[in-house]
């Protein structure tokens, strides 16, 4: 019982300040990440991001799949931000990868940028041709219909306003032409969050938001599929995969989420954690999570989501009402075959 | 063959530039050789051209200073960027 009431105990808690910067910031706009700060820690991720890491391989494999299901060919390319090299390095081979002949690499990041153009020289034998540019996803600075497919791997869901980046997507695509994004769900780090919060809790008596803006308020299937419709996006489609990686102990964990660039930017988060919660927060994920194996598990939700510009060829529902033939009629024809 | 394959980069630089037009008003970009920018007429900014990479961020942009006149009528977004600029020089 002693150790319950002390978890719950009441100490003031450190929001005073985060309030009151809240609202200045949301008088001009509502903004939830600092993308300054996100831009600042993927230059950093450029430096410490392996050349495969095999999270953000799969996830690219996974994605760029469903480019082998088009019977169409996407001649030119748009890269958003996200998982740069892997997505660089499978459309740039010439076998399965829809017709790729010119691929347009973007970030926010100029480091991560200049990684990718590193890593990815460009050779006169290279069937591909590779440009690079940089910019911000929620202002994309494409031409409306000039792209064939844009795809994002695992940036989208750092924007403030991502209806607004899918929107400015749709416009920079030709008509018929397909977006493909891959974002972190509301599930991803779940084990994360339960620890750094019962960390919080015990040793500063309240908590702040640390990870939870991974946690993407919580987007889930259902909202996808919104998001796609509101941006005006025909065919939607949309599926969720859930990755478990094995760490040794929640401090690789941490270690592998900064060298993906995908620590907190929260743009009211608490800019200081001590050094027992953060010791707290490790003690408790491992004591709570670890398998029998002696690994601590952590999830990864990625939420895949397509949809096709607007073109006269697609197939439509037809209008409500414009039906010639009962279903009653349908059911009495098959029912009584069977 | 190696003006060739300068044609060919310059060409490639181009076609990029064909597609690129302004972050916030989308309006086409200029190409301003002397400062090796991408200068929006429409809002009066300045890209820079990094080593080949051009930044098109809106926080990257310069606001250009002979065009006091074109400043002040483009769209809405402009006004964060004017907010942005400001707070950094003060």
């Amino acid at each position: 019982m002693r150790g319950a009431a002390s978890l719950w105990r009441k100490q003031p808690l450190p929001f005073a300040c985060h309030s009151r910067t809240f609202v200045s910031d949301s008088t001009s706009k509502l903004r939830i990440f600092d993308r300054q700060r996100k831009r600042a820690q993927r230059d950093r991720a450029a430096w410490s991001t392996p050349l495969h890491d095999p999270l953000l391989h799969s996830v690219a494999q996974n994605l760029l799949d469903r480019l082998q299901d088009c019977k169409k060919t996407f001649p030119t390319a748009l890269c958003l931000g996200g998982a740069l090299q892997p997505i660089t390095r499978s459309l740039s081979a010439p076998p399965a990868n829809g017709g790729v002949e010119k691929l347009i690499v973007m970030d926010a990041s100029y480091d991560m940028v200049q990684a990718c153009r590193n890593a990815y020289p460009a050779s006169p034998n290279n069937a591909v041709q590779k440009e690079f540019l940089v910019a911000d996803e929620e202002f994309l600075p494409i031409k409306e219909s000039s792209v064939d497919l844009v795809v994002s791997c695992l940036g989208l869901h750092w924007t403030n306003d991502l209806p607004g980046a899918m929107i400015q997507s749709r416009l920079a695509l030709k008509p018929d032409g397909l977006f493909l994004a891959a974002i972190l769900g509301g599930e991803t780090l779940k084990e994360l969050r339960i620890a750094c919060t019962l960390a919080q809790m015990e040793r500063e008596g309240g908590i702040s938001p640390r990870v939870s803006p991974l946690a993407q308020a919580c987007l889930i299937v259902r909202d996808a599929g919104n998001l796609l419709t509101r941006a005006g996006f025909t065919l939607p489609g949309v599926d969720v995969d859930e990755y478990i990686v094995k760490y040794e102990s929640a401090l690789e964990l941490i270690e592998h989420l900064r060298a993906m660039g995908e620590t907190n930017a929260l743009s009211q988060m608490n800019n200081i954690l001590k050094r027992d919660t953060a010791l707290a927060t490790a003690a408790i994920y491992d004591s709570m999570f670890s398998s029998e194996d002696g690994t601590v598990p952590a999830t990864f939700q990625v939420i895949y989501m397509t949809g096709w510009r607007e073109h006269p060829s697609q197939q439509k529902a037809k209008r409500r009402g414009s039906a010639t033939i009962s279903f009653k009629d349908i059911q009495k024809q098959f029912g009584s075959q069977s | 063959m190696v003006r060739g394959s300068k044609e060919v980069l310059q060409k490639a630089a181009k076609t990029l530039t064909d597609i690129l037009v302004c972050p916030l008003s989308k309006q086409p970009l200029r190409y301003c050789e002397e400062s090796n920018s991408l200068i929006s007429d429409a809002i009066g900014v300045a890209f820079p051209i990094k080593n080949g990479v051009p930044c098109l961020v809106p926080t990257d942009g310069k606001i250009l200073e002979e065009e006091d006149a074109s400043k002040h009528d483009s769209d809405t977004n402009l006004s964060a960027l004017n907010e942005e600029s400001h707070g950094r020089s003060a």
